[in-house]
């Protein structure tokens, strides 16, 4: 069948009532909870993982599909009213949405950053229907070699772009590596670096990891910052519509920002805070009003909030196609597909065809369901804000352990929560990039299968590992991933 | 509150260690296979060799004083320990409480300990939400197919 009408057979799953329902659950959830600070997709999306259990893999992929474009869209309206973003790809939204708030077009700027990341979220979308297939039968060419030059990559551009420093970031990326290869090994069943603790033997659980790292570490980060805090809620003043002069200087930063965004999701270390950058400044650089930069350009709000959520249709492009997250999002599905016995990758296309599909029908009746509860319903939504902090981490955590104690029904596994827990607030204490970590562990299981599977078939020379193309043309962007930045750096001086 | 320290150089410190771990851990393992040429302990050395490797550049950044610059330690407000203690107490005692007390008295008293960290001074509301919280979960993702445990144990219930 071609891409149309296997798209058609997904929507005849999307549209089913009760997966209808579930991307409903997941649009509200995904957006209230990208409405609280600091609470983003990759969070919820681990509290949701031990939930999920009894759920179908499609019905819960619909679900997190809504919660993570869902998440994209109430992060802005937190940058907006209080400033702080919501999640980290509404970093730039922030810059300038709060301060058309402050001008009172806060309904301008929310309006220009729901209905660009619908219009954004759809082509994004409809760029996925197309690119997933077509790479996933280019993956069917890859050999062992190919793929493990492929995960030298991931890591490599994952470990520089993710964070401040390249070092932190490998540093990140090995403490993830050690941690993915504790347990049997698959290949000989050796128990490794298990210490004769019986409770390693099947390794460290990734829901655990997840779970600890991104809501233990989180609440630990925010009790220890708490009374430094200070957030004001600016109301929504304003026309609730944009006026012709701000649709004008929405439009083109929609589509640029969509260019920019879907591309950059889909590389390995793009995620949604480098090309909301990205988009910012090239708005800054083309747009007629520069001096409104920094005091509300509305350019400022459209561009980023258009990346941020391209930047998330992105992401499932390697993710579904080569079993490659990209970011700390994409990992945690990845674990969610892990979960139900599925890997993603060329196969899933032929052997999974209802899911696939389902699930990028479902990113397209999502994104229409966004569209109609955050222009209207801003007002209720922004209630959400009030709930009291203490009340809200407080259930946070008590999710945490329900997942944890859920999955495993072990106490050695809520002690290793207190114990990541930690590991994680160090490492967002001291600047340490989170997502090296998980992509690390969940990825060093398919690097060390392929390494090993290539070196058998040639006989132990690692030579093997260079004789294709392909495996050279990844070690080369690899090399660059790590070289340009260095480049780039002793150019400016 | 205490600030973050500029130059933490036991961080450099804890990376070669838990390299230092790694790498003991791979000496048990057998490093050769017949055709793979490679056994299960080459990636786990690889990985203690890249952490010690790391740990040490680490520390050479701090000597030089460009690891952790004004900038990032300015923005950082510091550490409030009293919060800090408390939620770590917080996620410390599930370990030792959910077997023999069970979810909801477990989610009570873990409720009532973060809430105070933050800034909440209604203990007895905290704990009375806590457990409605822990019950209302206990009942509904057990229904949901999540494997929970009793509501009580120590009590056989």
């Amino acid at each position: 069948m071609d891409t149309l009408s296997m798209l058609l057979h997904g929507f005849g799953v999307a549209l089913q009532p009760m997966n209808l329902m579930w991307a409903l659950i997941g649009s509200v959830l995904g957006t209230a909870i990208g409405i609280l600070p600091g609470i983003g997709p990759a969070l919820t999306i681990a509290l949701l993982l031990p939930v999920t259990v009894s759920v179908g893999p499609v019905s819960a992929f619909i679900m997190f599909a809504g919660v993570l474009y869902g998440a994209m869209y109430g992060g802005s309206t937190t940058a907006i009213l209080i400033n702080t973003p919501g999640e980290a790809g509404s970093m730039m939204t922030a810059l300038e949405g709060n301060k058309m708030a402050r001008r009172g077009r806060g309904a301008a700027a929310l309006a220009t950053a729901a209905i660009g990341s619908f219009i954004a979220g759809t082509i994004a979308t409809l760029a996925l229907t197309f690119a997933a297939p077509a790479v996933a039968e280019l993956a069917f060419i890859f050999t062992p070699a190919d793929y493990f030059a492929l995960t030298v990559m991931a890591f490599t551009s994952v470990a520089v772009v993710m964070g401040t420093s390249r070092v932190r970031g490998f540093i990140s990326l090995f403490l993830g590596l050690a941690l993915g290869v504790i347990g049997i090994d698959a290949m000989t069943g050796q128990p490794r670096m298990t210490f004769g603790m019986p409770d390693l033997l099947d390794g460290v659980e990734l829901t655990v990891v997840l779970v600890s790292v991104f809501a233990v570490g989180e609440i630990l980060y925010v009790a220890s910052r708490f009374r430094h805090q200070n957030e004001e809620i600016i109301p929504i003043r304003g026309k609730a519509f944009m006026t012709r002069d701000e649709w004008k200087r929405s439009w083109k930063p929609w589509l640029r920002g969509t260019a920019i965004g879907f591309p950059m999701g889909a590389i390995p270390g793009g995620g949604s805070e480098l090309p909301t950058m990205l988009s910012y400044s090239l708005e800054k650089n083309l747009s007629k009003n520069k001096q409104e930069f920094g005091h509300g350009a509305i350019e400022g709000v459209a561009g980023p909030e258009a990346a941020n959520n391209a930047a998330a249709a992105g992401i499932l492009v390697p993710l579904l196609t080569l079993g490659l997250p990209t970011s700390a999002t994409a990992a945690i599905l990845l674990v969610a597909f892990q979960n139900y016995g599925l890997q993603p990758g060329p196969f899933l296309f032929t052997s999974n065809p209802e899911l696939i599909w389902g699930l990028i029908a479902s990113l397209y009746v999502g994104n229409c369901m966004l569209l109609v509860l955050n222009l209207p319903l801003v007002g209720l939504w922004v209630r959400l804000l009030y709930i009291p902090k203490p009340q809200l981490y407080a259930g946070i955590l008590v999710f945490a352990m329900i997942g944890i104690w859920g999955v495993s029904g072990s106490a050695f596994e809520l002690g290793m929560m207190a114990g990541l827990g930690v590991l994680s607030y160090v490492m967002r204490v001291y600047g340490f990039p989170i997502a090296p970590l998980l992509i690390g562990m969940i990825l060093v299981p398919m690097a060390e299968n392929q390494l090993r599977t290539a070196l058998a078939a040639g006989q132990g020379n690692f030579m093997v590992l260079l004789h294709s193309p392909i495996a050279v043309s990844f070690y080369i962007a690899a090399a660059l991933f790590l070289a340009v930045p260095w480049i780039l750096k002793r150019v400016q001086r | 509150m205490t600030s973050v320290p500029r130059q933490p150089w036991w961080l450099g410190l804890a990376v070669i260690l838990a390299g230092a771990v790694c790498l003991y851990a791979s000496s048990s393992l057998t490093l050769s296979a017949q055709y793979a040429a490679i056994g299960p302990g080459l990636f786990v050395a690889l990985v203690g060799a890249g952490l010690i490797a790391l740990g040490i550049l680490l520390l050479v950044q701090m000597s030089r004083g460009t690891a952790f610059d004004e900038q990032e330690r300015a923005a950082d407000p510091g550490m409030d320990k009293g919060p800090f203690l408390t939620v770590l107490l917080a996620a410390v005692l599930p370990s030792l409480l959910m077997e023999p007390l069970g979810l909801p008295l477990t989610a009570a008293v873990c409720f009532m300990l973060v809430a105070r960290a933050l800034g909440s001074r209604r203990a007895l509301l905290d704990l009375i939400s806590g457990l409605a919280l822990g019950s209302a979960c206990w009942f509904l993702f057990g229904r949901l197919g999540l494997q929970l445990g009793s509501f009580l144990p120590i009590a056989g219930v």
